[in-house]
């Protein structure tokens, strides 16, 4: 029986959340009456040389307890994460600390902040992979980053020819079949380069940590991080050099993630303050901070061209992609793998050429956003499918029909595909959006038109997800994870396999998460794993706590396990002459006098422990070619009516319907709030948001009055937005279920850019696709109509 | 900083408060910090995100931008004076039953101008639902939930009205 799988059940959370009650990791401030605060220095411009730096007058304030510079002796900088690299001789991006002071009080923290004295010489920058990518760049931002061979000539990333810049800093190749002779094959050939914004994550709670030091020499730690132990916690006693005793690592609930919290800036300098000044420390970002001082994702561009025949089979993709990372110093993390491999997984590509690396920046260093990525590096693949399906005279639905890889195929890396409802996905988003038909024009100068695309994105199999869970004596549940609860819901599904396999309402089952003394170990949620990994990781826990309690009641009846079936609090027997039994009641009472106390007692719960672990990937070869480079793939189809102002060039999103395959969704109402909140995100970045600069190369919209995050005036009316759910049941995920969260915001930029197409006649090239640059090429459009 | 103190006299759900406090400090900073009222959050520092926003005198404001003075003998209401004895508010039953929630730091914020907007039109339309929640930003849920929330309490699903608190 598989009672709860498949059911809307009621968040756990949701009391905490609706009174107020809940604490947030910013909550924590309130519950410590002497708190010492951290405040950052921060450089004004993009690259500068600090001249002179003085922060005496700041030091003498009264209430200052300390400052702490890039001097600091004893740390080595290049362990800590990059946004949190305490700038020396040389800003490398507007915004990057100089100094963090630690006061009393908030207020003398801000005042002498105000005192210290700075001089700078400001140094040309670098603000886009434009600048950086150039030969001979007016800034190189990471001069001792070690020079290697890239594996491929010819692209702008190749240090190898005259024409590379010092600013690539890593690359990747995946070469499979014959993309020159492919391409010469190829009856219709479409091709294009893409470009899109680089933007915040935007969680409202502003990242925050909270050290505490205890008197033994230990600290303790509430944060709004991830990854408790396998970020935070390790993180610490690396860089630090603390014994693992002597850390424990506290997650409340957090006010958001979409990846950008996975990255402990502001929980190790929390830390060393604590460390250095043996007190109760308060870092708490402002939202400006959250911009300058935070990891943004990392934009990518893309140079794409496919050959077709002129049925619309794609038989080659000859793929370039440069991502930009920012002021990342001693790159070993970005090379373009991660964000062009959600591409791979999609279509077939008998032939794909894929060259990629990565671009440094004098901007904020870049980390995971939702998609990794994913969404950026499909981009361009999408639009051109789209176009090549126009350009062929053929439905965009029918063009990918033809092309999308089938369960039980390999995609281009050599990978088996086990888990791809994406056709289903596609079609379902069609049909309801009614993409193969015109809308009606009925809206004026706003002109209509429909889009739709897909998306895939991997999953890493890193990691490990513990789990354990506790039988009470009473028969109720307690279960003991690691994920991150960002809002997705994690912990009401892991709760919704615990009541599952005990046959339990789900409300008998308490949760405790997140706090390294008590619960196991878990990496983090990322790479939209949490389902997948701890999700296992929980069911393995039941299982063996199940198996354990059925042997403690054979034994009572002197029965062979295999004769123990549970329901809950209840047990049922065959082969004794009692059919069922209260399993509470099986549980001695205790006093202070008992003597003898095996078995079955009163108080202490029977526990089970599960860990998973996803198998290893097999490096992959020169060509970049691998039978498992990745572990399961999520896939997303979204289709769209949007309407264009022909006059203004504003986009409005008309309908949208988005698809999933979740594998078997544990709870599909999840599910659906993950799809649309997905959408909505997607929505803002692609139409709205990004950075701009200053001429100091500061971020000009730091804040939400210039930042526009989408509103519900974003969305459309309820009744168009379609969450869809197709699955296809992995067959390792737990009841076949896999994660889904990241795949939503993939194919909603390039179903909107084709939208737009319909509707106006233009093609957008990259996002954000605001209304000025619209306007721009419909302008063009109109000129070039004229010239005729 | 360091302006003269003044006395403020505030009612917050329900209960009188007379406090001595900076003027200069604003109604979010007092709820949270001098009265312990954590249900209000904050996100922004320009009235923007909405995540701070309470009930004076019924309407919904963004208590980030009121200065304390200008609550001055007003009556607030936060997520703390919404539930019950025996039972939570219509609203935060109902946003629990269609998963409004996710992240949830925006949920009070939501709930409370949800009654607002109730209060003010007890039909209001997803149109008029729409308008009122457009200042309160929700990063997790794409709204349609929240508005579902809502709508389900508009049409009498929940057994108490939204009024009265």
């Amino acid at each position: 029986m598989e009672g709860l799988i498949g059911k809307g059940e009621k968040r756990i959370d949701g009391y905490d959340k609706v009174t107020g009650k809940g604490l947030f990791a910013s909550d924590y401030v309130n519950q410590f009456p002497n708190l010492a605060h951290i405040k950052a220095y921060r450089s004004p411009y993009a690259h500068a040389k600090i001249r002179s730096f003085d922060v005496s007058k700041a030091e003498a304030l009264e209430g200052v307890i300390c400052i702490l510079t890039g001097y600091e002796p004893g740390l080595d900088w290049d362990q800590f994460p990059k946004t949190s690299v305490i700038a020396k001789d040389e800003t490398l991006w507007a915004g990057q600390i100089i100094a963090l002071v630690c006061a009393d009080t908030l207020e003398i923290a801000e005042k002498a902040i105000e005192l210290i004295e700075a001089d700078f010489e400001k140094l040309p920058a670098v603000l886009s992979y434009n600048e950086a990518i150039k030969p001979n760049p007016v800034s190189v931002v990471d001069p001792d980053y070690e020079t290697r061979p890239l594996g491929f000539t010819d692209r702008p990333g190749d240090r190898a020819s005259n024409r590379v810049s010092p600013n690539v800093v890593g690359a990747f190749k995946l070469h499979a079949g014959d993309v020159d002779n492919a391409m010469a094959k190829a009856e219709t050939i479409v091709e294009g380069e893409f470009w899109t914004g680089k933007k915040t994550a935007s969680p409202l709670e502003c990242a925050n940590a909270i050290c505490r030091y205890d008197s033994d020499g230990g600290i303790t730690m509430w944060s709004n991080g991830a990854g408790v132990h396998g970020v935070i916690k390790q993180g610490i006693c690396r860089i630090l050099h603390m014994e693992e005793s002597k850390v424990r690592i506290i997650q409340p609930y957090m006010g958001g993630s979409f990846g950008s919290r996975l990255n402990p800036y502001i929980e190790m300098l929390t830390a060393l303050i604590c460390l250095k000044t043996k007190k109760t420390v308060s870092f708490q970002y402002t939202r400006e901070e959250l911009f300058i001082g935070a990891p943004s994702n990392w934009p990518c561009m893309t140079k794409v061209k496919l050959g077709a025949t002129k049925e619309g089979t794609i038989i080659a993709n000859d793929y370039y992609l440069a991502e930009e990372i920012g002021a990342c110093l001693n790159n070993t993390f970005f090379s373009g793998r991660l964000s062009s491999s959600g591409a791979i997984p999609v279509y077939r590509f008998p032939n794909l050429r894929m060259d990629t690396c990565a671009v440094a920046t004098n901007t904020v260093p870049a980390a995971e956003y939702r998609g990794l990525g994913c969404p950026e590096a499909e981009f361009g693949i999408e639009c051109l499918v789209n176009q090549l399906a126009d350009e062929l005279g053929m439905s965009p639905v029918e063009v990918r029909m033809k092309n999308i890889i089938d369960k039980g195929e390999r995609d281009a890396h050599g990978e088996l595909i086990t888990s791809i409802g994406l056709k289903a996905c596609l079609q379902s988003v069609a049909d309801v959006i009614k993409v193969e038909e015109e809308p009606k024009q009925d809206m004026g100068v706003w002109k209509k038109g429909r889009g739709c695309a897909v998306g895939g994105k991997q999953n890493t199999p890193l990691g490990r997800s513990e789990a354990e869970v506790w039988y009470n004596s009473d028969g109720s549940l307690q279960l003991f994870i690691s994920c991150d609860e960002n809002g997705m819901g994690a912990t009401t599904t892991m709760a919704q396999i615990v009541a599952n396999e005990f046959q339990v309402p789900i409300t008998e089952v308490r949760v405790t998460k997140g706090d390294t003394a008590i619960t196991p170990y878990d990496n983090y949620s990322a790479s939209s794993r949490t389902t997948y990994n701890t999700g296992n990781a929980v069911k393995f826990a039941c299982e063996d706590a199940i198996s354990k309690l059925k042997e403690e009641i054979a034994r009572v009846y002197g029965l062979h396990p295999s004769k123990v079936e549970l329901k809950g609090k209840k047990a049922f027997l065959s082969g004794s002459h009692l059919q069922e039994v209260d399993i509470p009641s099986l549980f001695n009472p205790t006093s202070m006098f008992t003597q003898g106390n095996w078995g079955l007692q009163k108080g202490s719960p029977v526990k089970g422990r599960g860990i998973f672990c996803p198998a290893p990937i097999h490096q992959w070869n020169d060509k970049g070619l691998s039978d498992r480079v990745w572990n399961w793939f999520q896939y997303s189809a979204a289709a769209v009516e949007v309407a264009v102002n022909e006059e203004t060039g504003q986009v409005k999103v008309l309908k949208v319907a988005s698809s999933a395959d979740t594998g078997n969704p544990i709870n599909p109402k999840l599910v659906e709030s993950q799809i649309e909140g997905g959408v909505h995100m997607a929505i803002g970045f692609y139409l709205n948001e990004e950075h701009l600069f200053d001429e100091n190369g500061k971020i000009a919209n730091a804040n939400f009055s210039d930042y526009r995050l989408p509103t519900i005036l974003d969305m459309p009316m309820n009744e168009d937005v379609y969450p869809l759910i197709n699955p296809d049941p992995l067959p390792d995920g737990p009841y076949g279920a896999k994660g889904m969260a990241e795949s939503i915001v993939i194919p909603v930029g390039p179903a909107i850019a084709h939208g737009i197409y319909k509707a106006v006649g233009v093609r957008v090239n990259g996002y954000p696709m605001t209304a000025e640059r619209v306007l721009a090429l419909i302008k063009e459009k109109k000129a070039k109509e004229a010239a005729k | 900083m360091n302006m003269e103190k003044m006395k403020i006299i505030i009612t917050v759900n329900d209960r009188q408060h007379t406090l001595f406090v900076s003027p200069d400090r604003t109604l979010l900073e007092i709820l949270r910090e001098e009265l312990n009222l954590i249900g209000t959050k904050k996100g922004c520092d320009d009235s923007n995100c909405g995540v701070c926003t309470v009930l004076m005198d019924g309407m919904a404001v963004k208590s980030c931008t009121i200065l304390i003075p200008q609550a001055n003998g007003h009556s607030i209401t936060t997520i703390e004076g919404l539930e019950r004895e025996n039972s939570l508010h219509p609203l935060q039953q109902s946003f629990i039953d269609y998963f409004a929630v996710q992240c949830g730091f925006c949920t009070p914020a939501m709930i409370l101008t949800a009654k607002a907007i109730l209060d003010e039109n007890p039909n209001a339309s997803e149109e008029d639902i729409r308008e009122g929640l457009h200042g309160n930003i929700c990063r997790c849920t794409g709204y349609k939930k929240i508005v579902e929330a809502i709508e389900a309490v508009r049409d009498g699903e929940y057994k108490e009205s939204c009024g009265g608190v």
